[in-house]
């Protein structure tokens, strides 16, 4: 039989239900294992849409052509006004570049990702493909990627959980980051082709754990506020699962 | 993101300056939105800007107590729907609402486990496969996290029938996200 609040479920979801109804309705799902279990496939359904449907994002020149429609006034400026700006700006960079030393190829590159995994931990969406289950996460990097790894099989008992994966890059190349959870903290674990992206961070300048090893010509970077021996313990797993 | 409503008092004296400020934190969402309706960036690029043009032109007879997002996005809508592109899909859309059937969700068939393997690329066909009048309402509910009132303002039509394109919209993405991951299971897609 039909349960009568079935009709409400998306207006409870979206809640768009009177307070008093939206508690009405919550104290029915302890209940309704029927009403509860649609409730959780909507709320399902609503976030894989929030995330798929962020799709297309608005290209730097959009947002100048906008910019100016807006102020008119600045096209007005004249071919001269923009080279003296264009040479003070290449002086003051010419300036900056030879007082500042220069950080070291694998430097920048682990001080990308460690901006990526805080990128990731500030996201209300850190993930793009969601499941605990590495045979899900893995095949959705099928396409995705020029190369393919394990991600390891965790045990029942094992303290670290698997929460998903996402696309990222790093000098211009495509990788893997795979985000764990043990406790309250969280892992990214970054994966790359060598020959694209290489380096041992450096100990210094992190107020992360930064882990990073080569493995099979992959580059395997860990980056957590977690410690050191949680790290350690995650890429024993990681180069277990990924021994050839 | 909440709405923005704009008082009586704040219309007058509003100058580019203060339209900028509304408006250009919009325009990501917009643009998204542009692209999901026609489908092509260059054409969504287009209509983003003359969305911008005509919002800026009407800023000064911008009226008091509207929703400013939805106000944003309804141009954007309207001028999709004049242009060609528009007219083609309004004309698929009229066809695509009649003989819709019951838009409540089954309870024989939870299948949670099939939408929570749903990777986003297979969620993106699904939207991609509504007709618009669904892909909007949904898109504009779950993406933009609009109020039915905003989505009603937006689309210009009444809450009920947001209601039940949203029902049906959603009914249709899951059918389709259980569809692709059953078929996906049948043929063995795993590591």
């Amino acid at each position: 039989m039909k349960c009568g609040w079935q009709e409400k479920i998306n207006l409870y979801v979206d809640g768009e239900l009177e307070p008093a109804a939206q508690q009405l309705f919550a104290g029915h799902l302890q209940e309704c294992v029927n009403c509860s279990d649609l409730v959780m496939e909507q709320e399902l359904l609503k976030k894989a849409v929030r995330l798929a449907g962020k799709r297309f994002s608005a290209p730097p020149q959009l947002y100048a052509d906008v910019r100016r429609q807006i102020h008119p006034e600045t096209r007005e400026r004249s071919w001269l006004q923009w080279g003296l700006a264009a040479v003070c700006l290449l002086l003051v960079i010419a300036l900056g570049v030879s007082r500042l030393s220069p950080l070291r190829g694998e430097d920048s590159t682990v001080a990308q990702l460690v901006d990526q995994h805080v990128t990731m931990l500030a996201s209300a969406n850190p993930v793009d493909v969601i499941s605990s289950n590495k045979h899900v996460v893995k095949p959705w990097y099928q396409g995705k990627l020029p190369f393919t790894f394990n991600p390891p099989e965790l045990a029942a008992d094992s303290p670290f959980t698997l929460v998903g994966g996402r696309m990222v890059y790093a000098q211009h190349a495509p990788g893997a980051e795979l985000v764990y959870q043990i406790r309250q903290h969280k892992l990214s674990v970054f994966i790359f082709q060598a020959k694209d992206v290489h380096g041992q961070p450096s100990a210094t300048n992190h107020a992360f754990t930064v882990k990073g090893w080569q493995q099979g010509g992959l580059q395997y970077y860990v980056i957590t506020d977690a410690g050191k021996q949680d790290t350690d313990t995650l890429q024993s797993l990681l180069e277990e699962a990924n021994r050839s | 993101m909440a709405a923005i409503v704009i008082s009586r008092g704040d219309v007058s004296g509003l100058d580019n300056k203060d339209f900028e400020k509304l408006a250009l934190p919009l325009l990501d969402g917009l643009y998204n939105f542009a692209c999901w309706l026609s489908g092509d960036a260059d054409e969504a690029h287009d209509l983003v800007q003359e969305t911008f043009l005509k919002a800026l032109k009407g800023f000064a007879s911008f009226r008091s107590g509207t929703n400013f997002r939805a106000w944003m996005f309804r141009i954007l809508r309207n001028t999709f729907l004049t242009s060609r592109t528009g007219l083609e899909r309004r004309n698929t859309a009229q066809q695509d609402e009649q003989g819709f059937e019951d838009s409540v969700i089954s309870p024989d068939t939870p299948e949670l486990a099939m939408l929570r393997r749903a990777d986003t690329q297979l969620v993106q066909t699904a939207i991609a496969g509504l007709s618009p009048v669904f892909r909007e309402v949904i898109l504009l509910a779950d993406m933009q996290e609009m109020r039915y009132q905003e989505i009603a303002e937006t689309l210009d039509i009444p809450i009920g029938t947001v209601m039940s394109r949203l029902a049906r919209a959603r009914k249709q993405v899951r059918d389709q996200i259980i569809a692709a991951v059953g078929s996906k299971k049948v043929i063995g897609i795993r590591s």
